[in-house]
């Protein structure tokens, strides 16, 4: 079985230092005013006679198993990776149409204002390279981030993923589910925050009206010039076309 | 040889196949571009078989935009050094004469599809009206591949500038441009398989076809089919051939054309 790399978190240990959102900018020299990741905040409700309870939720990019930027690209070049299952964007193929961008629920992409094309989470893989976790993970004081490989039964991910199969949560919107591999332990908070995958309209058509339109259109011409090079070639041409005097 | 008419100056006959050989690099590197399983025309392999020949998605879309660039170039300067031959063409491919073109254009089709002996039994005249410098059928191609190329050009200009100035709340633009980049395309593709069907393989169209390397078309094959442009040429009494042409034999009634600058 190919790997799926996924994050599990058990959002009942953050603090909201937010230690992951500044770690994250660092290593991935995240512009000014954009973050690859964040900390949600659930405000306290304070109910007559008890204190409320406030919940911090630590998320990104959730390398979705049916990622709706994979499907809103036009040219692959946002695409999940078969061998590790990470989604991923390739610099020299994207040209920053922002289709992807209103198609993540999870408002996970932003179009980088110097490099002009998406950008997104894609778990550090510089850092992997080198026997390190990512930015966010290695750098959470409370461990509320767990990063692996969560098909393979050995690693910490997929064990965790083993052990509580019955209590995980994944945020989603119901409308537009894209199944992330971003999974919470036993519960968390705030859950109403995904939005609806948006595909745009110029993308929308181009799947809808447009590629069907002209294949139709260019398998008709295709029967056009079969039909007459049958009746020149096949047929025997008769003296339809002799030149002929007009006079 | 028989008597010779000229069609295509040496700016044309270049143009021309300086296009076609771009169309057919753009429109295989362009159909590669896209993967999509939503979208991938001829299936989810075209794709990669096309981005493993150029090494990567990101080199075919270098090469794309190059090419598509060389193109949009080479027609500027045509434009530059042949804008009396542009004017022409544009001249003859837009003017349609309503009733005569869309008798031809339908009396056409069914005679190259069913035969002319479907044109007698529908009770037609078996003759088409007489076309000028272009047929309708030629003119309908043009027509479709000048504002397709130029949908084509702009688009595709969108979608360059949108790595180099496009700020991110313009990016609509770019969804668009990529919509319309892929509809010209496909429109202009069906109508040149006809077209290509038309000049390189019909057997009736040859001496067109010829006539895209020599220049020249056959006196008898210029009357037969493009009796008004004939007619123009070596029967009127003020005969205008196409700009920078230059008749073979003036001594078969066709003054030389004026020369640019000369």
């Amino acid at each position: 079985m190919s790997a799926q790399y996924a994050m599990i978190i058990d959002s009942s240990r953050c603090i909201d230092c937010r230690a992951c959102v500044a770690a994250c900018k660092v290593a991935n020299k995240v512009p000014e005013g954009f973050w690859r990741n964040w900390v949600k905040q659930s405000l306290p409700v304070p109910v007559a006679g008890k204190p409320g309870r406030g919940h911090f939720q630590p998320g990104a990019c959730m390398h979705c198993e049916k990622p709706s930027c994979v499907t809103a690209c036009p040219t692959g070049a946002t695409y999940k990776d078969a061998s590790d299952g990470i989604v991923k964007i390739d610099p020299k193929l994207c040209i920053g149409c922002g289709n992807c961008i209103p198609a993540c629920p999870y408002g996970a992409r932003y179009r980088d204002p110097v490099r002009r094309i998406a950008d997104k989470c894609n778990y550090c893989p510089e850092r992997r390279a080198q026997g390190l976790a990512p930015a966010c993970v290695d750098t959470c004081p409370t461990k509320a981030r767990v990063f692996g490989d969560v098909n393979d039964p050995e690693s910490e991910a997929g064990r965790l993923l083993r052990a509580n199969t019955n209590r995980l949560v994944r945020v989603v919107n119901t409308k537009t589910d894209t199944q992330p591999h971003m999974y919470y332990l036993a519960a968390t908070a705030p859950l109403d925050w995904p939005a609806e995958a948006v595909i745009r309209p110029p993308m929308a058509a181009l799947i809808k009206a447009v590629t069907p339109g002209v294949s139709a259109l260019v398998g008709l011409a295709a029967v056009g010039v079969a039909v007459m090079a049958g009746r020149e070639f096949l047929a025997g041409k008769s003296k339809d076309h002799e030149p002929r005097d007009r006079s | 040889m028989a008597p010779q008419l000229q069609r295509h100056n040496g700016f044309d006959i270049f143009i021309h196949w300086f296009n076609a050989a771009c169309w057919l690099f753009l429109a295989a590197t362009g159909l590669g571009l896209i993967d999509n399983p939503a979208l991938n025309p001829l299936g989810n392999g075209y794709p990669r078989v096309l981005r493993a020949l150029f090494g990567s998605g990101g080199n075919l879309l270098l090469a794309h935009e190059i090419v598509g660039g060389l193109w949009i170039a080479a027609f500027l300067l045509y434009l530059v050094f042949n804008l009396r031959g542009a004017l022409f063409f544009l001249r003859e491919v837009f003017s349609v004469s309503p009733a005569r073109d869309m008798t031809w254009m339908l009396k056409k089709q069914i005679q190259m599809t069913m035969g002319e002996k479907m044109l007698l039994r529908l009770g037609l005249d078996p003759h088409l009206p007489p076309q000028g410098f272009y047929n309708m059928g030629q003119k309908a191609f043009a027509q479709a591949a000048i504002v397709g190329s130029l949908v084509i050009a702009l688009s595709g200009m969108v979608m360059v500038l949108s790595q180099l100035t496009l700020d991110s709340d313009r990016t609509i633009l770019v969804a668009w441009a990529i919509m319309l980049h892929y509809l010209a395309a496909g429109v202009v593709f069906a109508g040149l398989l006809v077209h290509v069907y038309m000049a390189a393989i019909a057997r009736e169209e040859r001496p067109a076809f010829i006539s895209m390397f020599t220049g020249t078309v056959p006196e008898d094959y210029a009357r037969h089919h493009h009796l008004l442009w004939y007619e123009q040429v070596c029967g009127g009494a003020a005969p205008t051939p196409p700009p920078g042409a230059l008749p073979l034999d003036p001594s078969r009634g066709a003054a030389p054309a004026p020369r640019k600058g000369g």
